[in-house]
């Protein structure tokens, strides 16, 4: 049938055939390691990043730690933005910076502008404090604001500008930031940065920002403005008409797009969801049973009082009783919410009530003494006697019942946002960015939707990068040691927004080419020994 | 006192008494080289005796001449002699077969039959192939069998597995010794040849691919490996084998190893005789040191989130960013600081192991036969399943009763375990760290210290990798180094600690009872020859709660079997047959309803030298003992077995989160088992929530409770002999239904996963619920198929060519399944070839042995990664000395030096080198 021989070479033969054909290693499913594609080569569309100005408020400056510093300017959005331009054909970026770390001013008292915060182990205080109290010297501020620096900077961000400080011409003489860099005694923000350097690229950036921020820091103090666009007659703390906003975004863009600019800009952030006003809770009225059953009874004491007080002026006895009912505040053991001072009006003729949920105490608020009964009642051994004969049945003399009702120690106006202040910076915030919106759709601009990203970080967390970053103070991750705003990480972030959304409008590639700047690469915290 | 002395002259009146016609020969082949070990039976009868080392033997029977005595041996052609004297001496002259077609097989049918005419594939390592083996023992041999995979977990701890699906849990695959199932109570699978058989003792091995189920019911599912030891009737005397020699392998150096085999035998009279062997080897395991990333191996010691292969306590890990709900900590996980395995064993690998037998043979003649086996082994070896065990002084006992003659038999047998002082060695790593800090303390020091850099500003301008080594080493800070006192401490006290959250000991003493019997009516019917049988099985699973919820006292339950077979030759013509077969098997467990098993086979003889067989058989497995009593919390996950009564049976009180608490959820949830499989979301979808952040991507999982699972395979062979070439070829197909497989699922502690509410989504994003890994039946398509073909040749002569060529693929749609785990871990390309000569020249013989793999992926609980392809080479040389009976033994395994493994995450091979001595045997 077969010969011997053939069939041994057949046999061997394919032996090494079927070695051979085994010995492939690619014959495996290497399932989990997939293998990266490489990335594309960065382009820059149809955006020319040659000549790139930011004009803006503090944001843009590089404002961080409750001031402006050299360090934390060199790591402003504008110039982390510049940097990775420089990949696409952009060119050199200067900034008016400070001559040192300190963030103060030479001349200028700390009382009206600070020193820098750093964190202290438990939390934000001025440089000159923390160094006061280690007993160490005190860096001296070595910018002096009346050196001007005479030149041009593609940064044109000056801390504290509103929207209609950008076209108001001699700002400089009200902001010893633009001082420094004002063009001239009567230049104006636009001017230096539109007219004078004539951009082919631009952001502007929290365009209106200040223009409730000065309300909201100070509680409300200021008016809000809207329907009124004289800017003449308003005080620093009011809010902007929406109207006057408009009318100045329009020109300032109008301006900035006129030689054929191409650029991006950032709507404004719900300043209320950021640490300056979400740090202190106002439910951090922390009773045992006994306490807060005192103050029931207190509370009952003073509704009882001052219905007797209105029945003595004549107010009939059940519109007494229903008008006093709203002091009768019942307290429980655990968190309770504060009460806060309102105007005395004809609904509270009392002039204060227990805060809702959603209202806001701010940071500055002094805690030492809400531990010691601000915000609630101040029980003097007097008060306690007082309520010791209303327990017992009797009837309390007018100077006792007026020791009542005096006792009681609402949170001051400055200290909190009450739902009407609340809902001014709302409704005055989301008409400055509706008009953001329109105004960037219209000239064609690229929109950076900042609200959004510390909306999420405000509500569960924004990520990016390796970080998932929140809105809490010190341990957020994004915002800066003054609860307002952003650290030089929360910039980094700031400037990814901004690529991200070049790329969409321009059909640059950053995010896609992997030219998104590391946000881990940039600190959360400046060390305070920062000379 | 006096009995024993009445037993004792009875002995001895039984061994001189009853001999009335002595016959003496001596058998040579046809080179009139002697063959020992050669079968001389007085034909007819069960009554006969076994050639010595220099093929002498004496044969003293009550069987008065004139008789004739059948003269066997593998690989020969049967002798007849006519004796018609006492004290008749005879020469026998066996003429080599040749062929190894010839060789007898008994496991295929139950019944013995020519391994040619074998109804499926068979493959045959009798005593000369355990001579000629280049291994170091003989169960290591089976490596170089055509088709079959060996994952070498261990030094002392091989697994065989044939046609793929195979992890060290080799739940698919049977051993049997002497038909008695030596898997191991605790894991429901066998241990290698730790407790199974000497090797002077081993008359043959045979190993069935595929499913067997029919005969063998349950577990017989992808092959069958069936050893038989030497009956002290046909082989007296005593045996020894001793082997010293050394294991080289780069990490471990160069260790001693020592293998010591003795049988005794003795056959008391025609009527009774009894066996004892022991066994004892030890060595230095291969010890697993690899540092490359379990998950990405791109991932150094230097990495944060490090998970090392074989370094433990690093699985530890948590998110920093959510440990802490700190935004200037980055968003990635960390892991605990590691051991390395080494520091955590010593890899003593040791083996001792005893059997004894006591056989009677009440009626003279007759091949009725009464016996009682009794089986001992305890031993160090390391096994791989969900982690890396330490088993140490493990204990494994088994006592067997059987009555059988030729037609039947009746065995009852009883497997019981110890797991003496195994332990975890990954728990160990974890909880020699715990013991020193708490995971809690650790990542608190640990993002302190982060949070510390950042908030200082970071003075020292740190990247992001010095962070993180910084909060590494100030977590890391008093840390037990391996080789201190308070770390010995502290790895003493672990791995006597049963409970998984703060020791690793791995405890267990379980045991089942077996008994089965078989009845063939050959010799009542004519037209075709019907054995019937069946099988009993009960579980008494005892780990006192620490593997199975058997925590308030043993888990009972039992299974039974019931089978028939039918087979029927057709001779045609021309020397031409037709062998069909048929059998159904019908089996019950407590849990699940009963399944019948059929298999259908063909075998067509064309002539003496080609034969041709087709088959199709169905095969099932039940779920094992893990499958459906398991409730072990295994770290990243809870393993619940899903019997019915069992999902309620293992239950734990959770902590709930502060948000699911001011949701107005409890402080602490109980939670059964039962959630795993009615109230669970799928891993994969509870991932993707995370990444997508969108509550629609979640999918509902609530596996259903496991049931078993089904193969059907098809199978087609050719056996045959063309010229001196031997060919042996098979093809198959399997089909799988209801594949066993575990689903990772994600639990709520509260909230329902069907009610739109919500409740249980805000549970997830709360981060409350538990990883469950349940037990479930994939509904998955799942197929394999797979060749194989042997060739065998003499050539230039005396040499003995061979080579094998095994195809193995499964068909299965990965990406549409993905959370289906498989453990195929079978390569696609084996290649096998040996080259040897027994008689190169007088009393000197050799062997060469190759193996290839081609690389494949292996995927197990452990981990899985690439087993690269791998070539590796054994020889032997042998040299006899007739003069005083002895074999001596010179062989290397793996000679080229060149290291490899067969399994993810195990040690690699090394080479070994070694000299036995083996004296009648």
């Amino acid at each position: 049938m077969f010969d011997m021989k053939n069939l041994k070479y057949i046999f061997i033969a394919s032996s090494l055939l079927l070695f051979t054909n085994c010995n492939d290693p690619e014959d495996v499913d290497l399932n989990p390691m997939e293998v990266e594609e490489p990335k594309p080569a960065l382009v820059a569309g149809s955006a020319n990043f040659s000549d790139y100005v930011a004009l803006g408020a503090s944001f843009t400056a590089g404002y961080s730690d409750g001031a402006l510093f050299k360090a934390s300017q060199e790591n402003s959005f504008p110039k982390l933005l510049s940097n990775q331009f420089a990949l696409a054909g952009g060119g050199s970026f200067t900034q008016p910076l400070m001559a040192d770390n300190t963030g103060a001013f030479l001349g200028i008292p700390t009382s009206a502008v600070g020193y820098r915060l750093v964190f202290n182990g438990t939390g934000p205080q001025r440089l000159n404090e923390f160094f006061t109290a280690l007993g160490a010297p005190v860096p001296q501020p070595t910018t002096n604001p009346t050196q001007n620096l005479g030149s041009t900077f593609n940064n044109v961000g000056v801390p504290g500008a509103k929207s209609f400080h950008f076209t108001l011409p001699g700002y400089a003489a009200f902001n010893p930031y633009y001082a420094r860099f004002a063009t001239s005694a009567s230049s104006t923000m636009l001017g230096d940065a539109a007219v004078l350097q004539s951009p082919s690229f631009f952001t502007l950036s929290e365009f209106g920002g200040n223009d409730v921020l000065s309300f909201a820091t100070s509680g409300g103090l200021g008016v809000d403005r809207t329907g009124d666009p004289n800017a003449a007659g308003y005080s620093p703390l009011d809010i902007t008409d929406p109207g006057l906003f408009g009318q100045v975004l329009e020109g300032v863009v109008g301006q900035l797009t006129a030689n054929g600019a191409k650029g991006a800009i950032a709507n404004l952030p719900d300043i209320t969801s950021l640490p300056y006003f979400t740090t202190i809770p106002n439910d951090a009225l922390n009773l045992d049973a006994a306490t807060a059953a005192s103050l029931t009874g207190f509370f009952q004491a003073v509704t009882g009082i001052f219905t007797q007080v209105l029945i003595q002026q004549q107010v009939p006895p059940a519109n007494a009783q229903a008008l006093a009912a709203q002091y009768a505040i019942t307290f429980q053991a655990g968190p309770n919410r504060f009460l806060i001072d309102v105007p005395v009006s004809q609904t509270n003729p009392l002039g204060f009530r227990q805060m809702t949920e959603d209202e806001l105490l701010l940071l500055p608020i002094d805690r030492a003494a809400l531990a010691q009964g601000y915000g609630s009642v101040l029980l003097t051994p007097q008060v306690l006697q007082v309520l010791g004969i209303l327990q017992a049945g009797g009837t309390p003399t007018p100077e006792q019942a007026g020791l009542v009702l005096a006792a009681v120690n609402g949170i001051d106006d400055k200290d909190a946002l009450d739902s009407s202040e609340l809902l001014s910076i709302k409704t005055a915030t989301a008409a400055y960015n509706a008009k953001i919106s329109e105004v960037a759709n219209a000239a064609g601009l690229a929109l950076v939707d900042l609200n959004s990203v510390l909306d999420a970080a405000a509500n569960g967390g924004f990520t990016s990068g390796n970080y998932n970053f929140t809105t809490n103070l010190v341990t957020g991750g994004i915002v800066s040691l003054d609860g307002i705003h952003l650290n030089s990480r929360g910039y980094a972030v700031m400037a990814n927004e901004f690529l991200k959304a070049i790329d969409a409008k321009y059909g640059s590639n950053f995010e896609a080419s992997g030219s998104l700047l590391n946000v881990g690469d940039y600190p959360t915290n400046y060390s305070p020994t920062l000379q | 006192m006096k009995t024993i002395l009445y037993l004792v002259t009875f002995c001895m009146f039984g061994i001189f008494g009853y001999s009335q016609t002595t016959v003496k020969g001596s058998v040579v082949d046809q080179d009139n080289q002697p063959i020992p070990g050669a079968n001389v039976v007085i034909t007819g009868k069960s009554v006969g005796t076994v050639t010595d080392f220099d093929g002498n033997f004496i044969l003293e029977t009550s069987e008065v001449p004139p008789f004739s005595l059948k003269i066997t041996s593998i690989g020969y052609s049967e002798s007849v002699k006519n004796i018609t004297a006492n004290n008749q001496n005879i020469a026998v002259v066996l003429n080599e077969t040749q062929t190894l077609l010839d060789e007898i097989v008994i496991s295929a049918s139950r019944t013995p039959e020519r391994i040619f005419e074998s109804p499926v594939t068979v493959e045959r390592f009798g005593i000369e192939a355990i001579k000629n083996t280049t291994a170091a023992d003989f169960y290591g041999g089976l490596e170089n069998l055509k088709g079959v995979d060996v994952n070498t977990n261990s030094l002392t701890f091989k697994s065989v597995n044939t046609r793929g699906f195979a992890s060290f849990a080799n739940t698919r695959f049977m051993q049997l010794v002497d038909g008695m199932d030596n898997s191991t109570p605790a894991l429901n699978f066998p241990i290698g040849n730790l407790v199974g058989m000497v090797e002077t003792d081993v008359l043959s091995v045979e190993l069935l691919p595929g499913a067997s189920s029919a005969l063998y019911g349950a577990n017989a599912f992808n092959g069958i490996l069936f050893m038989r030891s030497k009956s002290p009737f046909d082989y007296e005397g005593i045996s020894v084998s001793i082997k010293r020699g050394i294991t080289s392998q780069e990490s471990a150096g160069d260790n001693s190893y020592t293998d010591f085999g003795i049988r005794a035998a003795h056959k008391f009279s025609d009527k009774f005789a009894g066996k004892v062997n022991f066994g004892y080897l030890k060595g230095t395991d291969w010890a697993a040191t690899s540092e490359v990333d379990k998950i990405d191996p791109s991932r150094t010691r230097a990495d944060y989130d490090y998970d090392g292969i074989n370094v433990y306590g690093d699985e530890v890990s948590t998110n920093i960013r959510a440990a802490s709900g700190l935004g200037i900590i980055p968003d990635v996980e960390v892991s605990r600081t590691g051991y390395n395995e080494r520091v955590l064993t010593n890899y003593n690998a040791e083996s001792i192991k005893a059997d004894w037998g006591l056989y009677y043979r009440p009626i003279e003649d007759n091949s009725l036969e009464l016996s009682y086996v009794g089986k001992v082994g305890t031993g160090n070896t390391i096994y791989q399943g969900t982690n890396r065990y330490n088993i140490k002084g493990f204990f494994q006992e088994q006592h067997k009763l059987e009555i059988k003659n030729d037609n039947f038999f009746l065995r009852g047998y009883v497997v019981a375990d110890k797991a003496g002082n195994s332990y975890d060695m990954v728990f160990t790593g974890i909880n020699i760290n715990r013991a020193w800090k708490s995971d809690e303390d650790w990542f608190g020091d640990y993002i302190a210290t982060y949070a510390g850099i950042e908030l200082a500003g970071n003075p020292s301008g740190l990247t992001d990798q010095q962070k993180h080594d910084q909060a590494r080493a100030a977590a890391d800070t008093g840390r037990f180094l391996p080789g201190s006192q308070e770390f010995q401490n502290a790895f003493d006290i672990v791995i006597k600690d049963p409970n998984l959250a703060t020791g690793s000991q791995f405890k267990d003493a379980s045991i089942y009872y077996h008994s089965d019997a078989n009845y063939n009516f050959s010799h009542l019917i004519d037209f075709a020859e019907i054995q019937v049988g069946g099988s009993y099985r009960r579980y008494s699973l005892n780990s006192g709660g620490t593997i199975y919820t058997d925590f308030d006292g043993p888990i009972d339950y039992s299974e039974y079997g019931v089978y028939t077979q039918v087979q029927k030759k057709i001779d045609l013509a021309n020397e031409k047959s037709i062998k069909l077969t048929g059998s159904v098997r019908y089996d019950k467990s407590e849990f699940f309803d009963g399944f019948y098993s059929p298999r259908i086979s063909a075998g067509y003889t064309l002539s003496r030298d080609h034969n041709i067989r087709a088959s199709v058989q169905t095969g099932f497995r039940n779920p094992t003992t893990q499958d459906l009593f398991i409730g072990l919390d295994a770290g990243r996950a809870v393993l619940v077995g899903s019997a019915p009564d069992n999902l309620d049976r293992y239950s734990r009180t959770y902590d709930v989160s502060q948000a699911g608490r001011d949701g107005g959820q409890p402080d602490t949830v109980d939670q059964t088992g039962r959630a795993a499989y009615e109230n669970s979301y799928t891993f994969s979808s509870v991932t993707a929530l995370g990444e997508t952040g969108n509550p629609a991507v979640l999918e509902i999982a609530n596996p259903s409770v496991v049931k078993p699972e089904q193969v059907t395979s098809a199978e087609i062979g050719y056996r045959g002999k063309v010229s001196k070439l031997v060919i042996d070829f098979s093809a198959y197909y399997n089909k799988y239904k209801d594949f066993i497989s575990q689903e990772v699922v994600i639990a709520p502690y509260y909230g329902e996963v069907n009610n739109p509410n919500g409740l249980a989504i805000q549970a997830i994003a709360n981060g409350d619920f538990q990883a469950y890994s349940a037990y479930t039946n994939s509904s998955a398509d799942i197929n394999s198929y797979g060749a194989s073909i042997g060739l065998d040749m003499k050539v230039l002569g005396n040499f003995d060519l061979g080579g094998s060529y095994t195809f193995t693929k499964l068909d299965f749609d990965r990406d549409a399944n993905p959370d289906v785990m498989l453990n195929f871990n079978t390569p696609e390309h084996k290649f096998k070839a040996n080259f040897g000569n027994e008689e190169l020249f007088k009393n000197f013989g050799f062997n060469l042995s190759y193996r290839f793999s081609d690389d494949y992926f292996w995927e197990a609980t452990f981990g899985e990664g690439v087993v690269p392809e791998f070539h590796v080479l054994d020889a032997q040389i042998s040299y006899a000395v007739p003069s005083i009976k002895s074999l001596f033994k010179l062989g290397g395994t793996n000679i080229t030096g060149q290291e490899y493994f067969t399994a993810f995450g195990t040690g690699f091979i090394g080479s070994m080198y070694y000299l036995s001595w083996t004296i009648n045997n």
